[in-house]
């Protein structure tokens, strides 16, 4: 390294300690002010609230896959996928063209969908009669006998499940597909809960640290 | 020519300012300068001066055994840049810019596989908060398999940032009696189960005690570190009153086909060893519009996501209409991550 060098790293370096010193000291300003406008979090999401209609953020992108139909009740407006074209025995009356009560051979049944089982609920509540229109095989119907695009069944399973069904539409129950950018797109209820057997299953986690198990031996 | 060509890093520097239009050249802060101009007390300040003078002539000196070869200086200068580059807080938008391209670049010499490394900016409206359903948490951990991937942590040292609690009902919410470590079928008969990570206070105490800023609050609420900047001195990890932040011990090892190329310089690109590390949200997603990757992976929706300042987000309504709480509340950390039952 030659002399040069050698100065001009020290100037530098003492230039430097001057400008560390004037930053200091403007630094204990800024710190204090900003002590002094500690507030909790829920005060500034109150107070910058309704700064979001341009934000350039959408999930659009992410769901452009995904066919959707619109949930609207006045109070939450917002899009799920929709359904029926994902159901392989869909539609019903193609090979229902008779009324559902007109069946009569439960053997023939079973084996016609024999992967579906009823674990919802106990029998004195519940058969396939509850959900499906025994006259419009292609619908679900209400416990009033209105009926139900299958595309829809939040609204049958919310007869029931008023609870979850409002959780479900403020957002705490269920959840979103793609991103958190508008516009919200979420699952609809059937996309998480097989409605003949809607219980989640028990199963084993997904991982199991064995360094952590070494560690805190 | 080789003689020539070895002169002193800083007449590197002179000579590199010297094609810079003049302007640029006078306004410019580069890594140099915000290596002085930053906190004294930064103990690896002169240290890292000295070994970037050394690392220079290094870079300098195989410039020249291959000399001819533009190639390899132009790497030279990238690893010159890199070097000396300042911290990203204070980095100007260009300069943040030609940082992330750099690592790119280098990446791609390294493997022969492109990267892509954002400098995405918070967006103004944007503030990120997190809820977590206490009674739809199932225990499976699929958020940490998730997150791991998602961030190219090290798989050998099973260094993780998120943790899954399971807590037997009825004696509150006591960390000290919880499993975060169990491996048998889940739920457990009479167990809940709690997620931990970074809370992204907005009063970060681990923000406060960093000697040397190296960590900071970002616009949209993310705490975020520069991995480069930082020292490892941990004060953060004993600042932080939720066990919110992980040391690595290793360079993170990840086969080449399991490295998550979409990366941002404040969130999942590969570090070195020896830094401090933590959720961000998953910046690199969230600054996109998308959810974290442990909101996406989670079968349960037990985990929501979303901007604080959206009246007509899901978070808000959780909010405004469940009961929720956050951790040690009385400490004035301000977390922006609540939990909520139904
Ligand atoms: C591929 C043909 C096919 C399709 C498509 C189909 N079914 Fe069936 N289903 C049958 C057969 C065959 C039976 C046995 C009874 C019979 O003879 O009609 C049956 C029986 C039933 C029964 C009464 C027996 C039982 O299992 O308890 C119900 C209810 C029923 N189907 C509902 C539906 C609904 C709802 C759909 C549409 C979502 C549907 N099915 C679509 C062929 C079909
Ligand atoms: C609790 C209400 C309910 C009951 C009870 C019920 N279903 Fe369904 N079923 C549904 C709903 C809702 C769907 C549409 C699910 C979806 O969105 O994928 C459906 C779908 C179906 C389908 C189409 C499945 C597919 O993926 O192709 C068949 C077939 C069917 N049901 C048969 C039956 C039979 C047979 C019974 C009686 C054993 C029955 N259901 C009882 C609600 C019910
Ligand atoms: C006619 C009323 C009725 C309808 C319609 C109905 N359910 Fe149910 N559901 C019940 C009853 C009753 C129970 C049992 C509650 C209990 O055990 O406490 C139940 C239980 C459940 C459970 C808990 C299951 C478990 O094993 O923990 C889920 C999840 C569920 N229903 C989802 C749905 C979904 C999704 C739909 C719409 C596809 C739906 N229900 C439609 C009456 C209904
Ligand atoms: C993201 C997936 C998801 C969606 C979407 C979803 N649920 Fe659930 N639901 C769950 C989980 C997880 C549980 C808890 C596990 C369990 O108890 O089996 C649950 C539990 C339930 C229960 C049992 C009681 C309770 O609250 O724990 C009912 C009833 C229920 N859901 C109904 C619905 C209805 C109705 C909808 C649509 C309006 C819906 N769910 C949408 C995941 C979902």
């Amino acid at each position: 390294m030659t002399k040069g060098n050698n100065k001009m790293l020290k100037t530098c370096i003492y230039s430097a300690f001057a400008i560390l010193f004037t930053l200091v000291v403007s630094c204990q300003h800024k710190e204090g002010d900003a002590h002094s406008h500690h507030h909790g979090v829920m005060d500034k999401i109150e107070a910058e609230t309704g700064k979001v209609d341009s934000i350039p953020i959408s999930s659009d992108y992410l769901n452009e896959h995904i066919k959707k139909i619109v949930v609207d009740d006045g109070e939450h407006h917002f899009l799920i996928p929709e359904r029926e074209s994902h159901m392989t025995s869909f539609p019903c009356s193609k090979c229902h063209t008779d009324d559902l009560d007109k069946i009569q051979e439960p053997e023939k049944g079973k084996k016609a969908h024999w992967d579906i089982k009823l674990q919802h609920a106990d029998i004195s509540i519940m058969n396939c009669t509850t959900c499906h229109s025994a006259h419009n095989m292609d619908k679900l119907r209400t416990i009033t006998n209105e009926t139900i695009d299958l595309n829809e069944s939040y609204k049958l399973c919310g007869q029931c499940h008023s609870g979850q069904l409002k959780d479900w539409k403020g957002g705490g129950h269920g959840k979103r597909e793609g991103g958190w950018a508008p516009p919200r797109v979420s699952k609809t209820c059937t996309n998480c809960h097989n409605p003949h057997s809607p219980g989640f299953e028990p199963r084993w986690p997904s991982r199991l640290n064995t360094q952590k198990i070494i560690e805190r031996k | 020519m080789c003689k020539e060509n070895n002169h002193s890093p800083l007449q590197n520097r002179e000579a590199k300012d010297a094609d810079l239009p003049l302007e640029a050249a006078q306004t410019e802060v580069d890594g140099f300068d915000q290596v002085f101009d930053m906190q004294m007390n930064r103990r690896s300040a002169f240290k890292r001066i000295t070994a970037g003078l050394v690392a220079g002539i290094g870079a300098a000196a195989t410039s020249c055994s291959v000399a001819g070869s533009e190639k390899s200086a132009e790497k030279a200068q990238m690893e010159w840049e890199e070097y000396f580059k300042g911290n990203y807080k204070v980095m100007t938008e260009e300069e943040k810019k030609a940082t992330v391209k750099r690592i790119e670049k280098s990446y791609e010499q390294r493997s022969g596989n492109s990267l892509s490394v954002s400098s995405k900016e918070a967006t103004p409206g944007v503030l990120f908060g997190y809820a977590f359903n206490i009674s739809k948490c199932q225990g499976y951990m699929d958020c940490i398999n998730a997150c791991v991937e998602e961030n190219n942590q090290d798989r050998s040292t099973q260094m993780q940032y998120i943790r899954i609690h399971e807590i037997e009902k009825g004696h509150g919410i006591n960390f000290e009696k919880a499993d975060d470590n169990y491996y048998h079928e889940v739920p457990a008969k009479n167990h809940f189960y709690m997620g931990t990570q970074c809370f992204h206070c907005e009063n970060p105490p681990c923000v406060e005690v960093c000697p040397v800023q190296a960590t900071w609050k970002e616009e949209d609420g993310i705490v975020v570190i520069d991995y480069d900047w930082c020292i490892g001195c941990r004060y953060c990890m004993a600042a932080c009153p939720y066990d919110g932040r992980r040391f690595n011990w290793q360079t993170p090892e990840i086969k080449e086909s399991e490295v998550n190329k979409n990366q941002h310089y404040l969130g999942n690109r590969l570090r070195k060893k020896g830094v401090m590390e933590k959720c961000t949200f998953c910046i690199q997603r969230s600054r996109n519009g998308k959810n974290p990757a442990c909101v996406e992976a989670c079968p349960t929706g037990a985990r929501i996501f979303g901007n604080l300042l959206d009246p007509t987000s899901e978070i808000r309504w959780v909010l405004e209409n469940k009961k929720v709480f956050r951790l040690k509340e009385d400490l004035g950390t301000e977390p922006k991550f609540w939990y909520y039952m139904d």
